[in-house]
């Protein structure tokens, strides 16, 4: 245990400094001075009001996912599971069915997401071939009490808007 | 052996076997032709042409390679472009009113049509004109679905009506654009195979009604399995899948080749006998109709069979010749008579002369190896005077009728050890829950005396233990499967010289002399 050692010289060597509490005083006088500018007039201030003010969101984001419908009303999902399928968190469940509403022969009856597993990757939105599942609602904060409420069911999913456009969400590149 | 003769593939020196066409000689060096409509089972038909190959200096120099045998030195090309886009037109052609609609197809992922496309199309539709619709999800009885715009029209589902169960309810309909497959007015499917024609089409215009979107194919894990619908033991795959937060589940059943014994095919109800490894479980154990624990009911039989003064031991036909062999181990040890009365698997009359038996269980035809006695005066002669009657996944209420098996039940204790909760199971003061057919693994001899194996193709979130394990913790010397086989291959005499843990995968031929009065 021969290190080598190195002395540290001490800054501030002066009487003014030793002192202390001048150097004190000089950063409570920065600190109040913001804090008394700011208390005066905060629109000059560099963050965001955040739960009042929302970020604004780009119709690229991968927000919560929902599915979408036809004018009529009707789901577009077919329930062919490519989105299950190409999932890396294994976080989608769905179970198909016999189709209802007219439109040809098959649709979910269970379609589960999982937002505690999922990973807002957007496989599912790529793997489609029905356009039926978007990550389109801006939606970025999902919060909840238990976590049964992060399941998402087929009726939560078809009931959420998009938050843009047809024309932006296109030119977002999807 | 078959001759093999030597021919050249795209200029590859291959030996194949003689007197097979093309597809099948060249296949089965693992070198694929693509084809639609040719099947093993059902000849050559040449009608979807996808086939076609080269053949180098020949006369004609283009043949459909199911219609030509391989013939020695022959030059077959495959690679060149013409072949190649012989090969895309044909694809091209397959798909001018396909509605691709892949997505809620059954089909997707185990489809002639995707696969080729992808091998040998490749290329984006050029039509421009509207496809032609056709008739969707048509039922042609026999839980049969058919798409009439799914179609390739290969006639494979035709040729197998009129060829296999000769019923021929199927035919092809008009020509060119208006051509369909239809079954005569109001004269749907009506044979015992008829879902064999799901299995047949190389597309999804046949799909089963009870597999339908039940599953997508490449969820399902393969797994080989043997059926046990009847005495025939069809060779099958097991598609299970374990979804998300649930248990191993069975979806279908699909038959297995195996020259020796089923060939191609299976039979309807044998395929529908997966609902049994599913539904009605015998899944915790019964202490006078009470759940109980495992431990407990076994401590309680072990001690009724302590006391009993006469025990007779029931061994289903649907035991594994292990399992068999462990129950008459232990039967040995406690004095007990042994039966295998099971008259009410037989449904005399009920066989045919493809597939399907008389028999409806599994491996009777080793109670003639292991000298089970399976008589009704044998089995009257042993529950006279018992007092405790144990069954061993033999559901006595099949055979017996509801009065006798009440009276059985009153006379004495009845002991249950199965996988389902069936009638007997019900009556029983004791019911052992055990691992069930798919679960387990073992031997089975079919009703032609050929030996076959199976191993465990399900796992379940809580597996219940195997017969063997059970009847070792009920006092049995027998442990394991293991131990089963080493004992059969020295005690019984058909067997010796069987090396029970490699047996064959198409099944071990027992020679007729070895296996004397094989029940029907």
């Amino acid at each position: 245990m021969s290190g080598k050692i190195k002395i540290m010289e001490r800054k501030g060597k002066d009487l003014y400094e030793r002192l202390y509490l001048i150097e004190v005083f000089k950063g409570m006088a920065v600190t109040f001075g913001h804090f008394l500018s700011n208390l005066l007039d905060n629109s000059k201030l560099y963050v965001r009001h955040y739960p009042e003010v929302k970020p604004e969101i780009t119709a690229r984001w991968r927000g919560r996912h929902r599915l979408t419908k036809y004018e009529d009303g009707t789901m577009k999902c077919v329930a062919c599971f490519m989105c299950q399928t190409n999932c890396p968190a294994k976080c989608i469940m769905i179970e198909a069915g016999e189709r209802v509403d007219g439109r040809t022969e098959k649709m979910p009856v269970r379609f589960d997401i999982d937002l505690l597993e999922c990973i807002y990757c957007g496989y599912c939105v790529e793997a489609c071939p029905m356009d039926a599942i978007r990550m389109d609602t801006g939606i970025f904060s999902v919060t909840g009490d238990e976590r049964k409420s992060f399941v998402l069911k087929i009726t939560d999913l078809l009931e959420t808007p998009g938050a843009f456009t047809e024309e932006e969400y296109k030119k977002g590149g999807a | 052996m078959a001759d093999k003769v030597k021919l050249f593939v795209n200029g590859q020196e291959v030996e194949v076997e003689s007197g097979k066409n093309l597809i099948d000689a060249i296949g089965a060096v693992g070198i694929e032709i693509p084809h639609l409509c040719y099947h093993p089972a059902l000849g050559a038909d040449g009608n979807c042409r996808m086939c076609l190959v080269g053949i180098e200096d020949g006369r004609p120099p283009l043949v459909p390679a199911c219609k030509t045998r391989a013939a020695e030195g022959m030059k077959v090309q495959l690679d060149t472009d013409k072949i190649k886009k012989i090969q895309r037109d044909i694809m091209e052609l397959e798909l001018i009113n396909h509605p691709i609609d892949c997505p809620i197809c059954d089909q997707a992922g185990e489809c002639k049509l995707q696969d080729y496309y992808m091998k040998y199309d490749g290329q984006k539709s050029r039509m421009t004109v509207k496809p032609v619709l056709k008739a969707k999800k048509m039922d042609f009885g026999c839980g049969v679905v058919h798409d009439q715009e799914r179609c390739v029209l290969c006639a494979r589902c035709v040729r197998f009506t009129r060829l296999i169960t000769k019923t021929g309810e199927l035919g092809i309909v008009n020509r060119t654009d208006y051509a369909r497959v239809n079954i005569f007015p109001g004269r749907p499917l009506a044979n015992r195979y008829a879902l064999n024609v799901v299995d047949l089409c190389p597309v999804g215009a046949m799909t089963s009604a009870d597999f339908r979107f039940k599953q997508r194919s490449w969820f399902l894990t393969k797994s080989k399995g043997i059926c046990r619908g009847c005495s025939k033991g069809c060779n099958i795959f097991i598609d299970h899948n374990r979804e998300k937060y649930k248990d191993d589940v069975i979806y279908r059943f699909r038959p297995r080749l195996n020259e020796k014994v089923n060939g191609y095919f299976m039979c309807d109800a044998g395929r529908m006998t997966y609902k049994q490894e599913n539904d009605n479980r015998l899944t915790v154990a019964l202490l006078d109709g009470k759940e109980t624990g495992l431990n407990e009911a076994v401590e309680a039989l072990r001690r009724a069979v302590s006391q009993a003064k006469k025990i007779v031991c029931v061994i289903s036909p649907n035991n594994s010749l292990e399992q068999m062999f462990a129950i008459q181990k232990f039967a040995a040890n406690c004095n007990a008579a042994v039966s295998g009365y099971s008259d009410g698997y037989v449904i005399a009359g009920d066989g045919d002369d493809f597939l399907i038996q008389d028999d409806k269980s599994a491996n009777r035809a080793s109670f003639a190896l292991l000298g089970i006695d399976a008589s009704k005066a044998g089995f009257d002669a042993a529950v006279n005077g018992a007092d405790l009657l144990i069954c061993f996944q033999n559901d006595l209420s099949l055979s017996l009728t509801a009065d006798a098996l009440n009276a059985l039940a009153g006379n004495c204790k009845l002991a249950y050890l199965g996988s389902n909760m069936d009638a007997c199971a019900e009556k029983a003061a004791i019911a052992l829950p055990v691992a069930s057919a798919t679960e387990d693994a073992g031997t089975l001899v079919n009703v032609d005396s050929i030996l076959q194996q199976y191993a465990v193709a399900v796992v379940k979130n809580t597996p219940a233990f195997d017969m063997i394990h059970v009847v070792s913790q009920l006092g049995g010397e027998i442990k394991n499967c293991f131990e089963a086989r080493a004992g059969l291959t020295a005690a019984v005499a058909a067997l010796k010289g069987i090396d029970l843990e490699q047996v064959p995968g198409e099944g071990l031929a027992l020679t007729v002399s070895e296996v004397p009065n094989v029940a029907a």
